[in-house]
């Protein structure tokens, strides 16, 4: 027999993911549950690349959290359902990894495959997790979210404005988490160029959460065709997929 | 050697099997609901385990329907439903006379619904009674296969007919892809919600494993496979089911390591086909599925014989099936490897010979399928006429997704430029195609396209677009939540000269009802007046004038005017009744009766007008839509003054329209607010189900909040702190602070829930929880302050509820504090906040040990209000802490206190005014203190036990009171206990002794 997929603890992660959070708490809590059981996973362990994503995950949905009963942003409802919405696909993405399925995004499934590879360094693998995460499940999220509302994505709206909110919260998360994980490569980094990194990352995220709105607008456009909307899903997963490999190849490493 | 086609046996399915039986059959019983909604791969063997499931509830007695969505996209609005009653009515006998003329009544509806003045709501109540007359009260199964194609109508009906607002006992058994939930599928939210209901079950089937992988191939071959090869198998299928029969099929007709890929087995079959059944199963590919058989006989122009025994080889090689409406794909992986096996001139021709069958002999879904084919036969010229109509039949049926869908295509179509031999578009306005399109847009909630649609129709022209346009296009832009710019756009057409009058005033009366939703209420006001002024001097303008006196006495309301509103809004009425249609005068009824119970409080007079308004409207045939928007203004008025009883016959008076969408949820919930507040957990439980499948389709946000409430509110009367909590955190991270009178009640639940967990000693205090409800708190507190003198009243008496909470966490409660929220709410008439309020300040008064007489009196005064509302639960606290007190509730109440609410002055039933006056004159004559043997009893119970003793089953007196047999089961066996009986005759002595003179 095989071992299962989770390792050790895959009887637990089967468990966790059969629930479905309905709200942030819920969210947060569930990603909570779930770094706990990542960072169980040998041989890595507190290393597991899917830990460090799940780790940065869960440092930015406590802080749009925190921002949800701050009042920080306009339009909660729709910041929540987009929340609770991008969040499933992601353990839709956990869920289809579990049972081997052949449909398992391809954006996630490069990162899945390392989980428990030798060679994971964690900026990358949190990058990688992002990169699928926002170019392939958030313009997803958001079309779902918009759908469910009955609204839709427009430039220059409230809904808008709080999407770009989270910018905010990921630029200002991601330098302190860089500076937790990454004292070798940052020693390297400062001798070539200190700002390499910080441009780096705050761009990502920047710049594919830009192209994930307006694939978002793309999808909405055709989302009553389901082959059109097909053919987009797989665009997104093609383009996810290799830039998530990029990432994690040596030279997404060197690149840092 | 047809002979094993579709005989595999069904393997390792058994549980899932029992699940569905457990779940669609034993579990449902008269008027309720259930659904299993099975989702997995291709392949995996979904249509096996519904049509296998059908058949073992066809056996058990049910009435089951099958029908099957089409990926042509939004074809036709609820195309599955009618496939589904087609089929079933094939199937009857001759003995089934009366089912089948039922069903084709049902298929007319369908034919003949006009669209225009009826709703789609109407649309679905209609389907929902057609399906009931179908069932006979038999339980009713509703099969979806392909469910991931369903069209948006078909999915609202689904949804409707869960919520119970059909009133059918009805199954819906349905298989959706996984592959295709993944993206943005609009099924994917809807599933994401049912699968917390307990009424629904989400299914998801996983491939076989080994065991079930090695008994499926063995049962095809006929003996256990040898175990490199059983390996095999294993490892190329992972345990799909279809694949594994294929592949043992292969292994046991000797033609093994063939092929590797589903691709290839199919493949290499169809190329094995002799040259008519090549041709057929192509053909079959390329149309509309089920593809009947005549149509199959024009476009493969075979001879009767020569198609038979082509498609009895397509059918022996198990690439096609036949049933009696025709021909499929034996599973549409087929379809996938066929799509790149044609020549585009190939695939050309033969939609072209479907398109001219098709002209030939109309067919079910006959335009879209015309539209389809002539489109993919390179023929817009010809597509065009047939997309126009299937969009016209669409908007007919109220699919506007649909429809909406059908004229883009029809843009595109008529912009296609013609090349070659083939008819050019016939000549038709793109002005009134733009048009068309954009309303359609518009009404199916894609405002932005809608505006997009209207851009492309004036953008070509130097000029302004007309004054009409440029009122449609502020329609859409508010309608889209653009505020500004659809300011602009009223304000153009105010100032533009080359507009009439009656625009004017239309542009004025639209205007000031935008600004009165932005909260800027003096300007609302100015433009309201702006708009009487045009009007004035036009006639048959009642729809402005009603429009424009409605804001105006809004605006009026909430600058602290309210006189002055008021008489604005009544004189609308009056000239809506002298000079306006049916739609003019209804809309008046309603904003008075929202005025009077909404901003300015005056509940008693807003209750009589939204009764007589919903009196009125029925009268002028316009039931369905606003007698229940009336009836539910009425009702929530009823329950704010406390008369309960007579708020539970108006809303169950209201749901026999059947109400669908925004109306139903909203009835759903006033009713819900009831059972919570009798304690009836049953009742709450069904409605909060109710309304949770209804917002699984989407929209209205503004219903989650009340829903959140009431389920908090429930929970904190079952103890179950857990369940109270995870609702107002859930509230709190989705309301906008600027609602501040749900946010407030929203944090007075939260508080209740922490302060009881305090006074529990057994429940820790969430102390977070606790921190984050003090800064709602605070926000509700400054934003009120600046907020309209209505909004700020409503929101105080939440305030203050929330100050008396915290008190209780800080201390033993302050006695002040509660008696300050008591007075309130009791400036509000709500008596039943007042109730708990006055408990509470006893309870505090209470616990210092001081001033006994005073809580005494709270706690009479507590208790004479709660117990004629029939507040079950609050009762019970009460008599609770009496207990404790020891404290007599039964003593005469001091004067004055508890304003005697009207529960029971106006409680006479409908039904049987003789009886409901008997059941009135023994609750007023039940007085005596101390000797009553029915003191205990609530108002409900009361009334519950007259229908007992007048010998009335529970079904009869559930009838009579608007209410489930089931809760009636409850009342009764509270009122066993309360009486310390155990039989009806017993507790049916006691009422007849205390029924006084």
């Amino acid at each position: 027999m095989t071992e299962p997929v989770w390792g050790p603890v895959h009887a637990d992660i089967v468990d966790l993911l059969a629930d479905h959070p309905e709200d942030v708490p819920a969210v947060v809590d569930h990603l909570t549950k779930l770094q706990d059981l990542l960072v169980r996973l040998p041989p890595l362990e507190q290393s597991c690349p899917l830990a460090d994503f799940n780790r940065l995950y869960l440092t930015i949905t406590s802080r749009v959290l925190e921002g949800l009963y701050d009042d920080y942003f306009a339009d909660p409802v729709f910041l929540s359902r987009l929340d609770v919405e991008f969040a499933a696909r992601y353990f839709d993405a956990m869920r289809l990894w579990t049972e081997s399925s052949p449909t398992t995004p391809r954006a996630w499934s490069c990162l899945f495959k390392r989980m428990r590879g030798p060679d994971a360094r964690p900026l990358p693998s949190a990058a990688a997790g992002v990169n699928a995460h926002i170019n392939f499940d958030l313009p997803f999220a958001l079309v779902t979210t918009f759908d469910h509302l009955e609204s839709e994505p427009v430039d220059g709206t409230e809904q808008h404005r709080d999407y770009l909110k989270i910018n905010d919260i990921f630029a200002d998360k991601i330098p302190t988490l860089r500076r937790g994980y990454l004292e070798r490569w940052q020693l390297l980094l400062d001798m070539l160029n200190g700002d390499i990194d910080d441009w780096y990352q705050g761009e990502l995220v920047e710049y594919t959460r830009d192209v994930a709105w307006r694939n978002a607008q793309k999808i909405w456009r055709c989302r009553h065709d389901p082959q059109a909307r097909d053919d987009e899903r797989t665009r997104l997963d093609d383009n996810a997929a290799a830039l998530g490999r990029l990432l994690l190849s040596p030279l997404g490493a060197f690149l840092q | 050697m047809a002979s094993d086609v579709d005989t595999a046996p069904l393997v390792g399915r058994a549980d899932q099997l029992a699940v569905l039986r457990a779940a669609l059959h034993d579990g449902t019983g008269p008027g309720q609901t259930a659904a299993v909604f099975v989702t997995g791969e291709s392949g995996v063997g979904k249509t096996r385990l519904l049509t296998e499931a059908a058949a073992r509830l066809r056996d058990a007695g049910a009435v089951v329907l099958t029908g099957s969505c089409l990926d042509i996209g939004d074809a036709s609005p609820l195309h599955p439903v009618l496939q589904a009653l087609r089929r079933f009515d094939a199937d009857l006998t001759t003995a089934q006379a009366r089912t089948s003329s039922a069903v084709r009544g049902l298929l007319r509806t369908f034919a003949e619904d006009s669209g225009g003045a009826d709703s789609a709501g109407a649309l679905l109540e209609r389907v929902s009674r057609g399906l009931s007359l179908i069932a006979e009260g038999r339980p009713l199964v509703l099969v979806l296969d392909d469910l991931q194609w369903v069209d948006r109508t078909t999915r609202q009906l689904l949804l409707y007919l869960l919520a119970g607002l059909g009133d059918l006992q009805l199954s819906v058994l349905a298989a959706v892809r996984a592959e295709s939930l993944q993206g943005a599928h609009p099924l994917r939210r809807v599933l994401t919600e049912l699968r917390r209901l307990r009424s629904v079950r989400v299914l998801d089937l996983g491939p076989l494993d080994r065991a079930g992988t090695d008994l499926l191939a063995a049962e095809i071959v006929g003996a256990p496979l040898a175990p490199e090869a059983a390996e095999q198998v294993w490892q190329r299928s992972g345990g799909n089911p279809f694949v594994v029969e294929e592949l043992a099929r292969d292994l046991r007709d000797g033609r093994d390591g063939l092929s590797d890929t589903l691709r290839e087995i199919f493949l290499s079959r169809v190329d094995a086909l002799p040259r008519h059944a090549h041709a057929a199963v192509h053909a079959v590919a390329a149309g509309v599925e089920p593809v009947e058989h005549w149509l199959l006989a024009e476009v493969l122009g075979l001879p009767e014989a020569e198609l038979i025994e082509a498609l009895r080889e397509a059918v022996a090689h198990r690439l096609l099936v036949g049933a009696d409406d025709g021909y499929r794909l034996r599973h549409r992986l087929v379809a996938e490897v066929l799509a790149h096996e044609l020549l585009p001139a190939e695939r050309a021709g033969l939609h072209r010979r479907y398109a001219e069958a098709l002209t030939r002999v109309p067919a079910e879904l006959h335009q879209a399928r015309l539209a389809h084919h002539w489109r993919l036969a390179g023929e817009p010229g010809r597509a065009l006429p047939a997309a126009m109509a299937a969009a016209r039949e669409a908007e007919r049926l109220h699919g506007f997704a649909e429809a909406h869908r059908h004229w883009t295509a029809a843009l595109q179509l008529a912009a296609t430029p013609v090349t070659g031999p083939v008819d050019a578009p016939p000549e038709v306005d793109r002005a009134v195609l733009l048009g068309r399109a954009a309303e359609a847009a518009h009404k199916s909630g894609e405002h932005a396209r809608a505006l997009s649609l209207l851009a492309e129709l004036t953008g070509g022209e130097p000029l302004d677009p007309s004054c009409a346009v440029r009122i449609q296009r502020a329609r859409y832009l508010a309608a889209a939540g653009r505020s500004a710019p659809a300011e602009a756009e009223y304000r153009s057409v105010l100032e533009a000269a080359e507009c009439t009058a009656r625009e004017r005033a239309n542009a004025a009366a639209r205007l000031a009802e935008l600004l009165l939703h932005l909260g800027r209420y003096a300007d609302a006001g100015q433009r309201a007046r702006e708009a009487l002024e045009l009007a004035a001097s036009v006639d048959g303008s009642t729809t402005e004038v009603v429009l424009a006196s409605s804001a105006l006495g809004f605006s009026e309301a909430f600058l602290e005017d309210p006189d002055a509103g008021l008489a604005v809004v009544r004189r609308a009425l009056e000239t809506a009744e002298r000079s306006g249609g049916p739609e003019d005068v209804a809309c008046a009824y309603l904003h008075l009766a929202e005025l009077l119970t909404g901003p300015l409080n005056i509940l008693e007079e807003g209750v009589v007008v939204a009764r007589r308004g919903a009196e009125r409207v029925a009268e002028l045939g316009l039931g369905r839509t606003y007698e229940t928007r009336l009836l539910a203004i009425a009702t929530n008025g009823l329950f704010r003054v406390g008369q309960w009883a007579e708020a539970e016959k108006v809303v169950a008076a209201a749901l026999r329209h059947r109400p669908s969408g925004a109306d139903a949820v909203e009835l759903l919930l006033a009713r819900c607010r009831l059972s919570v507040g009798y304690g009836d957990v049953e009742a709450s439980d069904r409605d909060l189900e109710a309304v949770a499948t209804m917002l699984a389709g989407g929209g209205a946000p503004r219903h989650v909040l009340p829903m959140l409430i009431l389920r908090a509110g429930l929970a904190m009367w079952q103890g179950r702190h857990d369940v109270a909590r995870q609702a107002v955190q859930r509230g709190l991270t989705e309301s906008r602070s600027d609602d501040v009178v749900l946010l407030g009640t929203l944090a007075w639940h939260g508080l209740r829930a922490e302060a009881e967990a305090h006074a529990s000693r057994t429940v820790a205090v969430d102390e977070t929880a606790v921190r984050r409800l003090r800064d709602a708190v605070d926000r509700v507190a400054a934003k009120s302050a600046t907020a309209a003198g209505p909004v700020r009243v409503n929101a105080n008496g939440f305030l203050a509820l929330c100050t008396a909470e915290l008190s209780r966490l800080d201390g033993r409660g302050d006695p002040d504090a509660w008696a300050r929220s008591a007075a309130e709410w009791d400036n509000r008439n709500h008596p039943y906040p007042a109730a708990y309020s006055r408990l509470r300040q006893a309870e505090a008064l209470l616990a210092r040990r001081s001033r006994s007489s005073t809580a005494t009196a709270l706690l009479r005064q507590a208790h004479e209000m709660a117990s004629s509302l029939g507040a079950v639960p609050l009762t019970s606290e009460i008599r609770t802490l009496a207990g404790r007190a020891r404290v007599e509730l039964t003593g005469r109440a001091q004067p004055g206190a508890g304003r005697v609410p009207a529960a029971r002055a106006g409680g006479s039933r409908a039904s049987g005014p003789a009886r409901g006056r008997t059941a009135v004159a023994a609750e007023t004559a039940a007085t005596p203190p101390g000797a009553d043997e029915l003191a205990l009893l609530t108002a409900r119970e009361r009334e519950v036990l007259a229908a007992v003793a007048e010998g009335l089953t529970n079904k009869e007196i559930g009838q009579r009171l608007f209410i489930s047999e089931r809760t009636i089961g409850v009342h009764v066996s509270h009122i066993f206990d309360k009486l310390q009986v155990r039989t009806r005759v017993q507790a049916s002595a006691i009422h007849l002794r205390n029924r006084g003179e």
